[in-house]
């Protein structure tokens, strides 16, 4: 499936009576996307997350249209169609196993019992995360564990749009190779966008790195 | 297919209650406190009673029980109508420090859903503890429920369950949109059980807070209950008191269902969905 963003436009307001300055984060910024890998890279601020967040559906865009396979996509559709894997692990719940934690997930975004261990199990084995990890309590885990964990939820909705951001922090070599093949992977079928902060790690992943600064895309990084 | 057609809310529900079961579970001391505290509240009330003896005073008398009997069952009754309408709010405000709440919204979850189980385990627990009261009521208390009409108390159980749900639900848009300073909670915990007529009948409050009383459907809801379960009130006594609840209900769960969307999407165009 093929997804378009066009003149995607979103301004954090100031809060109220702060006396700050509302923050622009995207500025009619384009972007299109096939089944396929693209990276993305820019410096810190630059609106790497707000992009992703938008395309995922968890924020609403102020101005431009997102459309997917063609047709206008609004953030309900896009929560369908998109898994976002967040930069941070701070979104799990911390008493509860991994697994456990991958089974609630999986069904919030519908997969069944069986299908979310079943898919659990492989990737934790493509990205070297052990059965016991699995079954051990998230705030045991390392961070680098943590951060495989969060990568699961996202790659086992298998969706059209995958949304990596930082996805290779914390992860050592082994595993950041595991996570280049799942990438892969998935990009033979879905749209995958990757932001990274390391360029070769970026250009192993994807067939072409898009460069974003302040909110727009500054054509391909070289 | 696209998975998401899969979600179901039967499936997200249960989803829930694992997770909040399991979590529970884990801090183990806490649970048993909990059932402690009840126990102790209720122990307060009947020596109240017993100090007052069997004496029913004038405002007891169209209950046709004593004091201890009244509060007995206003507790247990509140205690878990009461459920829907302090669950949803804290339960929000723990998902939104834990950073859960823009992971659980971000995928093809649906608001009803989301409603429906948010606060299921608390009303699976708040059932436990009213099993609870129910056997200390019967068998430590002696409290002689003969009399019940419990189809009829069954109805305001419902229609009164489903308002404070509604109320809770008003109330965690305040959570969404203000993180911390809810009103609503504010006025729900310190008001409900002065004004409702919880742990006294409202007969012994002034005309002018009786006024207001008339204006919280804590007043109906409990009025009808204590009828219906100590004097046995069939429908044709308590359509009054049911008609104001269904009222009630009518407007504040589509309203309350409709401003938690909203509340929701105002979050997610101001990128403050994770925010806490």
């Amino acid at each position: 499936m093929k997804f378009e963003a066009r003149g995607l436009t979103k301004i954090f307001p100031a809060p109220a009576f702060s006396g700050g300055s509302p923050l622009r984060a995207l500025e009619g910024l384009d972007l299109e996307a096939r089944p396929g890998v693209v990276g993305l890279e820019g410096p810190n601020g630059s609106g790497k997350t707000t992009l992703f967040k938008t395309l995922a559906g968890i924020i609403e865009p102020d101005a431009g249209t997102i459309l997917a396979g063609g047709e206008a996509a609004g953030p309900g559709r896009l929560r369908e169609l998109a898994a976002y894997c967040p930069s941070n692990t701070r979104s799990f719940y911390f008493r509860l196993s991994a697994a456990e934690n991958l089974r609630f997930f999986g069904a919030l975004a519908g997969l069944s019992t069986a299908v979310a261990l079943e898919r659990a199990k492989q990737l934790a084995e493509k990205l070297e995360l052990s059965s016991a990890d699995l079954d051990r309590r998230f705030d045991r885990l390392s961070e680098g564990n943590m951060q495989k964990v969060s990568l699961i939820r996202s790659f086992s909705r298998r969706p059209p749009l995958l949304l990596l951001d930082e996805p290779f922090r914390g992860l050592d070599a082994d595993s950041q190779q595991g996570l280049l093949e799942l990438i892969k992977e998935a990009g033979r079928d879905s749209a995958v966008l990757v932001s990274s902060h390391a360029p070769e790690l970026l250009r192993a992943a994807a067939y072409k790195v898009l460069k974003l600064e302040a909110g727009r895309l500054a054509g391909e990084a070289l | 297919m696209n998975p998401a057609a899969g979600t179901t809310a039967f499936a997200v529900v249960k989803a829930f209650i694992r997770r909040d079961f399991l979590t529970e579970k884990s801090y183990r001391l806490s649970f048993a406190l909990g059932a402690l505290a009840t126990l102790a509240n209720l122990a307060v009330f009947y020596f109240i009673g017993k100090l007052f003896g069997g004496a029913m005073a004038p405002q007891l008398e169209l209950y046709g029980t004593g004091y201890f009997a009244y509060v007995f069952t206003a507790m247990a009754f509140f205690g878990y109508i009461g459920t829907g309408a302090g669950s949803y709010a804290g339960r929000l405000r723990l998902e939104q420090t834990q950073g859960t709440l823009e992971a659980a919204l971000s995928t093809p979850l649906r608001t009803v859903h989301f409603l429906a189980a948010m606060s299921a385990w608390n009303f699976l627990f708040a059932t436990f503890e009213l099993l609870v009261y129910a056997l200390a009521g019967s068998f430590i208390f002696k409290l002689d429920l003969s009399a019940a009409n419990w189809p009829a108390a069954g109805l305001v159980f419902l229609l009164s369950a489903a308002c404070f749900a509604a109320l809770g639900i008003l109330s965690s848009c305040f959570v969404v949109l203000f993180k911390r300073g809810n009103p609503l909670a504010w006025v729900l915990n310190n008001f409900e059980g002065l004004l409702g007529g919880v742990y006294f009948p409202v007969a012994v409050l002034p005309g002018w807070l009786l006024a207001v009383s008339n204006l919280l459907p804590v007043t109906y809801a409990v009025r009808a209950f204590q009828l219906a379960v100590h004097r046995g009130a069939g429908l044709s006594e308590l359509k009054g008191d049911l008609l104001v609840l269904f009222l009630f209900d009518l407007v504040l769960l589509p309203a309350s269902a409709w401003l938690f969307s909203l509340a929701i999407k105002r979050a997610r165009k101001t990128g403050t969905l994770g925010g806490y």
